[in-house]
């Protein structure tokens, strides 16, 4: 009697909930999704063959706009990847330095994850707690660099500068409060019979298809595989830092909310180590006038906020350019998690799922 | 069984994020503009500006020695590390002066990402960015600064174009 057809609609790339220019092609069968295709390159700027004719100085501002709310973990993996590539030995001071920043990157961008996730799946009050602190990081930012998002924080051998007069008291008095803060978003949220309906069992992910996919981050984490490049492969001063890899075996968007709640405990943990334990003496190595590279190849990844970020380096003898750059970026990987989330499931969980994500375009496409 | 029932029944989830929200309102509602220290963590911008860190990264400014001359030598420095090639300098002379001095210095402002590398790399401490954040302008000839003729000025803290909120308040 009724003649039923399933449908076809896009998801952005101007979709509020999309976090950027994220175009998702959805076919529609009534209310649940039965095929779910990401459309990116909206936002592809070619990055990777800039920076083939950017000395390696420069490319580093490239690395700012990829995934822009975590810019100073992205320029901490070009300058260690550079380092590397040229054996250049980093005073300690400057890794700790560049450590406690990291951290206060993470919890910055974890924080715009917060707001941004809660503010799509209906949580108005979260939004602005969470930016309320957001500022005082990117406060902190400011007096060590001179710039909120697009830091350029880092420089190949160390830092530019020492830390600036009261820096460290300003970190220490966004310390002082934020586990407060953090108990606020989880008086918030975490019992809240709303958001646990929209999230408990929402976008599952078990740890092989993760594995399978190459997620990573703490996706991965709240499959249950406890993968972090903080604890496998040491860089910076993590190696002397104490803290937990919390991890969640239930694999959905509530686990993941989890996780990263208890990353930004621990983030706030090691930025108190970094602060009591900041060693004196200078922040720069000493460096050539000129770098020029032999031919060889590096590979370097950090855990940046979302996952894996790795630097992948061709130098060419004599050149001050690399001759060939790759980012392994973690938001692009990890949205081909999105059809397996999504696929069979309802559309309004489509949403949840990208929240959960947390893509950053900018760093999908470059 | 019960105890989920009633935890059911019985809102204490929705109560804690309630009083949550009713401690910051009456937090505000009675210490606001009663306090000299400040509590609130916006500001009401066009007319009260917040005060930026001193490394600020604003415009692209040259300087002058005491004697109002200009300090750049014309080493190019700043021209080669610019990532987007924003600086352009042609070498001169003037009479009097034993170092080179710009007969040019171009800086085109619409490709400018504010990175300092200019600044850092400057050996003669004769440029620096200004505290300048409100670079708006509805003409693209407003963004291509110069030492003179028919550029804007490099040298004072100017407004770029008629872009300024705080000065319309004003």
């Amino acid at each position: 009697m009724f003649k039923t057809e399933e449908m076809e609609i896009n998801l952005g790339p101007q979709h509020p909930s999309t976090h950027g220019v994220l175009r998702v092609k959805l076919r529609l069968d009534g209310e649940t999704v039965v095929k779910c295709t990401p459309i990116i390159g909206y936002l592809h700027r070619g990055v990777e063959k800039i920076c083939e004719d950017k000395t390696y100085f420069q490319g580093q501002v490239w690395t700012d706009r990829m995934d822009y709310v975590a810019s100073v973990s992205n320029n901490l993996g070009w300058a260690e990847g550079v380092e590397k590539l040229f054996g250049i030995t980093v005073p300690r001071r400057a890794h700790y330095i560049r450590t406690m920043l990291t951290e206060l990157n993470r919890l910055s961008s974890h924080l715009l994850w917060l707001g941004t996730h809660a503010l799509d799946i209906g949580a108005m009050t979260v939004f602005l707690y969470a930016f309320r602190e957001r500022e005082q990081i990117l406060d902190c930012f400011e007096a060590f660099c001179g710039a909120r998002l697009t830091t350029t924080a880092f420089r190949i051998g160390g830092l530019r500068e020492d830390l600036p007069p009261g820096f460290i008291k300003q970190v220490q008095a966004f310390q002082d409060r934020f586990l407060d803060c953090l108990d606020e978003y989880e008086t918030l949220l975490t019992e809240n019979r709303i958001w646990k309906k929209r999230t408990v069992g929402v976008a599952l992910l078990n740890a092989d298809d993760a594995i399978a996919l190459g997620v990573t981050g703490p996706v991965l984490r709240a499959a249950g595989n406890p993968y972090d490049i903080r604890k496998a492969f040491p860089y910076a001063a993590y190696a002397e830092m104490q803290f937990d890899v919390p991890t969640r075996t239930a694999g959905d968007t509530y686990a993941r909310y989890q996780v990263r709640l208890e990353e930004m405990r621990q983030s706030h943990r090691i930025i108190q180590q970094c602060v009591d334990g900041l060693p004196e003496g200078p922040v720069m190595a000493k460096l050539p006038k000129v770098l020029k590279s032999e031919v060889n190849e590096v590979y370097h990844a950090i855990e940046a906020p979302k996952g894996e970020l790795g630097y992948y380096f061709v130098g060419e003898k004599g050149s001050q350019n690399p001759y060939r750059m790759h980012v392994r970026a973690p938001s692009f990987v990890n949205l081909q998690a999105l059809p397996k989330m999504t696929e069979g499931k309802l559309l309004a969980d489509v949403i949840a799922a990208i929240g959960t994500l947390d893509v950053v375009l900018g760093e999908v496409d470059r | 069984m019960a105890a989920s029932f009633l935890r059911t029944l019985i809102p204490f989830d929705i109560y804690g994020g309630m009083k949550l929200t009713g401690k910051y309102f009456g937090k505000v509602f009675i210490q606001s503009n009663r306090q000299k220290k400040r509590t609130h963590f916006t500001a009401e911008y066009p007319e009260v500006k917040v005060k930026l860190a001193p490394r600020y990264r604003g415009r692209l400014q040259m300087i002058k020695d005491e004697q109002g001359e200009i300090k750049c030598v014309c080493c190019l420095a700043c021209e080669k590390i610019c990532p987007t090639q924003v600086i352009t300098i042609e070498k001169g002379k003037k009479e009097g002066r034993k170092t080179p001095y710009p007969t040019r210095y171009d800086f085109e402002m619409e490709r400018c990402i504010f990175c300092e590398f200019c600044v850092e790399s400057c050996g003669f401490d004769s440029i620096i960015l200004n505290h300048q954040f409100e670079l708006a302008a509805y003409n693209r000839e407003d963004f291509s600064h110069g030492m003179e003729g028919g550029f804007q000025n490099m040298f004072d803290v100017t407004p770029v174009g008629h872009y300024s909120v705080a000065e319309d308040v004003q």
